[in-house]
């Protein structure tokens, strides 16, 4: 029993923002059918890294899905999509702003079939606005969403966050959209749009830095490693990599200077508080650096833990992968794949007690279900499925043969 | 008519993940009664800047609450706690591990009264493993998933994602996983315990880079803005700024030599050819790109690239973003009146519901504003009861700005 069963997702998403929220879906135990263009889905092709000859990429946010191949620029293909709505609850798109209605498979057109559809759709600007039509890709919304312009080092080239974070962050929004459409559904009976973006992801995270710009009219500038309000608390280097500490109370500053060696500190007026240490953060940081530099990055997480004193090392893949923390914690999953074997995948990032989300299936072959949902679902018998078929309406995919 | 309405949260959170996470379910319309120290309150209460004396940074993700101050140390405290936990759907509480069953207001205590109760801890490792009882917080969540060692420039210093990365994102997981059992209460009327820590919503989050490492065992290296398997995809320098290009398919890259740059030549350059080239030669492709670009403005390239359809944009300092006419048709900049700091901004709902959106109902509490409110009318105590609370200093008189 998962807390999503029961629900039927028509996934008409590519790429990543998109299939991370309709595999967010999966994993607690909505049923997700993905339609693919008879091209598949692009990163089908982005690598490498390839494991045999399925793209990580893809392999990454696809586990949890059934696969099937629908040519939605034919009139079979349409009236094939809208008769799964009709038995589905939510359809989750990320098209181009007005590509649905040009397709003519527009919120409208699934509202009348399905009064009680819930159509999310993830853009880069919005389904509304100037922009709205513009192409929106992760990189620009972390530029204009503000979060590019306080990330890296000061008085360096700006830096993008390492991973797709508007891309997954708007895939977790339309989660929390469709949630809550489900939720309102149960008093209303009635489904609803649900509209995300990149951009407004961005800058629904800017919190306290938006909240220090309104208050004061200044722009927060890049830190590197350091947080704008709290000192210390940021990136060091040791004698040989780096770590991170964060002293947030005082009375964790005055037993972080005794444990460093540097008790002096803890007397000096000029970093008597937090407030104090922030305005005369140019002094004290280059002190603390020194002191640093004299021992590895262990010996430094061993002194200061010691005290209770949040700090920590900053991993790279390989070391996260083997850290015994993040393996008790099953953030490492092991799933069979009928073609590229034995695939690793990262675990559920959420714990529920009675009805846990789970991982089942692995990433779908390119059509592997094409036949059974247009059986199954579709209601269409063999010959017509052939027909289609041999119309290019349709493709079957190869079906893996039992593990 | 809002899609949370009836749901009664209690709100035990402080700092950002936690109160980020009720925030939403606030803005939805969920009841949220946020329980804090006698006294203090909220330790981001006393964080500057502030607004005639009242938090900027509380304010923003506070919102949507009401506040009640309690003394859950005290026996009394606690059963007050406990009875309202009786009527309540939803506890969120972002302690460190072990503190709630050492105050006696744990899950196993508060569902032997309230079976349906949906109780939700977020932590900096999680509620289980060796690391669960050290403290943690963002920038060690950055560190320990992986986020710092492929954030920055290649030959520099990791560094931290400007914001509060894996606050937010334990913070939205919380709520997904809240939402998700509260689906389930509708149809069983019951609850369950969730376990959202910091590090592990971080991780979630790097898919594709964790698959490569797990396809090929490809660590992910710092790339300063560059993308890790497309290019061009990066802030080039312009004249006086950067502008950022997501040439990421060939069509956009052809676009963007025949109508931005008026290079159709590199179209079939064998050095920029196919996209596996253009990756092994990024180096050459940023220097002759740049050479182009910082001929002309930001706005310049901005314009033209708009024009051709390929996918770009400026950096944006926080003065551009929060005044930028799209941002504000969409909603993202709100206001509203604080009893004390007076008309404010806030940041908008980035999920737009077309029926039953969310909405900003009401500016954060003052500290301990509704606690009478709530005494009198969730758990009815009397004026005298509540008097003898005061003097024992279980709850605290209001409202209560904190002065700074």
């Amino acid at each position: 029993m998962k807390p999503l069963n029961g629900i039927r997702v028509i996934d008409l998403s590519r790429i990543l923002s998109g299939p991370y929220c309709t595999m967010t879906l999966a994993d607690m135990g909505a049923e997700v059918i993905k339609v693919e263009s008879p091209a598949g889905d692009d990163t089908r092709n982005w690598g490498p890294p390839f494991i045999k000859c399925e793209s990580a990429y893809y392999l990454s946010v696809n586990r949890n899905k059934k696969s099937i191949v629908l040519n939605l620029k034919t009139e079979e293909g349409k009236e094939i999509l809208l008769n799964l709505i009709k038995k589905a609850d939510v359809v989750v798109e990320n098209f181009r702003p007005g590509t649905l209605d040009r397709l003519k498979i527009g919120y409208e057109t699934l509202k009348k079939i399905n009064p009680k559809i819930i159509l999310a759709s993830i853009s880069g600007y919005g389904q509304t606005g100037p922009y709205s039509k513009k192409p929106g890709y992760d990189i620009i919304a972390q530029g204009i969403g503000g979060l590019t312009s306080v990330t890296g080092e000061p008085d360096k080239p700006p830096v993008k966050v390492g991973f797709s974070v508007a891309d997954i962050g708007a895939g977790m929004w339309a989660v929390v959209g469709i949630q809550n459409a489900l939720i309102a559904r149960e008093k209303t009976g009635e489904g609803q749009r649900v509209d995300v973006s990149l951009l407004d992801t961005m800058i629904s995270w800017q919190t306290y830095l938006a909240s220090n710009y309104f208050a004061s009219g200044k722009n927060p500038e890049p830190q590197g490693g350091a947080h704008p309000n709290i000192v210390p608390y940021q990136l060091f280097e040791s004698s040989d990599g780096f770590f991170n500490v964060a002293v947030a109370t005082e009375n964790h500053w005055e037993k972080f200077c005794e444990v460093i060696g540097a008790s002096d500190l803890k007397d000096n007026s000029k970093y008597s508080n937090n407030a104090n240490r922030v305005i005369n953060r140019e002094r004290l940081i280059p002190y603390l650096q020194d002191i640093f530099h004299t021992k590895t990055t262990k010996e430094w997480i061993a002194i200061i833990e010691s005290t209770g004193i949040p700090c920590g090392p900053v991993l790279r893949f390989n070391e996260i992968y083997e850290d015994p923390h993040v393996l008790a914690r099953e953030q490492v999953v092991e799933v069979e794949h009928p073609t590229a074997g034995k695939i690793k995948m990262t675990g559920l990032p959420v714990k529920l007690s009675a009805t846990p989300g789970e991982i089942v299936s692995a990433p779908p072959l390119f059509g592997e279900n094409t036949r059974e949902v247009l059986s199954t679902l579709g209601g269409l018998s063999n010959d017509a499925i052939s027909d289609l078929e041999e119309k290019g309406v349709i493709k079957l995919g190869s079906v893996p043969a039992e593990i | 008519m809002f899609p949370l309405d009836g749901m009664k949260v209690l709100d035990l959170t402080r700092v950002m993940a936690g109160p980020y996470c009720t925030m939403i379910l606030g803005d939805l319309g969920a009841d949220v009664i946020k329980i804090e120290r006698e006294k203090t309150g909220d330790d981001t209460r006393s964080m500057g800047p502030f607004v005639n004396g009242e938090s900027a940074c509380f304010m923003m993700i506070n919102r949507n609450k009401k506040s009640m101050t309690l003394d859950l140390k005290s026996e009394k405290g606690k059963n007050i706690f406990l009875e309202l936990a009786k009527k309540a759907d939803v506890i969120v509480e972002n302690f460190r591990p072990g503190v709630v069953k050492k105050l006696g207001i744990d899950y196993e205590t508060v569902k032997a009264l309230n079976e349906g109760i949906i109780y939700c801890s977020i932590s900096g490792y999680g509620q289980t493993g060796p690391y669960s009882n050290k403290g943690g917080y963002d920038i060690m969540a950055q560190g320990m998933s992986g986020l710092m060692s492929m954030t920055g420039e290649p030959n520099g210093h990791p560094v931290k994602v400007g914001i509060s990365i894996n606050d937010i994102s334990a913070g939205v997981t919380a709520v997904y996983s809240i939402m998700a059992a509260f689906i389930q209460k509708l149809k069983s009327s019951r609850g369950q315990f969730i376990d959202v820590s910091l590090v592990e919503s971080g991780l979630a989050w790097s898919v594709w880079e964790s698959a490569g490492y797990f396809g090929e065992g490809i660590v992910p290296n710092r790339t300063g803005s560059r993308h890790r398997v497309s290019a061009p995809y990066q802030a080039y320098r312009t004249k006086g700024g950067y502008v950022l290009i997501g040439g990421a398919n060939q069509r956009s890259w052809e676009k963007f030599c025949q109508k931005v740059v008026n290079r159709p030549e590199w179209i079939d350059d064998p050095k920029y050819k196919t996209p596996k080239d253009r990756i092994e030669n990024v180096d050459d492709l940023e220097r002759c790109i740049e050479e182009v670009l910082v001929k002309k403005t930001t706005q310049y390239w901005v314009d033209r690239l708009d024009d051709a359809g390929v996918p770009g944009g400026p950096i944006y300092t926080y003065d551009e973003t929060l005044n930028d006419p799209h941002i504000l048709e969409r909603g993202m900049v709100q206001e509203f009146d604080h009893p004390v700091a007076g008309k404010l901004k806030t940041l908008g709902i980035p999920s737009k519901l077309s029926e039953t959106p969310g909405k900003i109902r009401k500016p954060a509490p003052l500290l301990g504003q509704h606690t009478e409110e709530i005494l009198r009318e969730e758990l009815l105590l009397s004026e005298e009861d509540i008097q003898q609370l005061l003097e024992e200093n279980i709850i605290s008189k209001e409202p209560l700005s904190i002065q700074k």
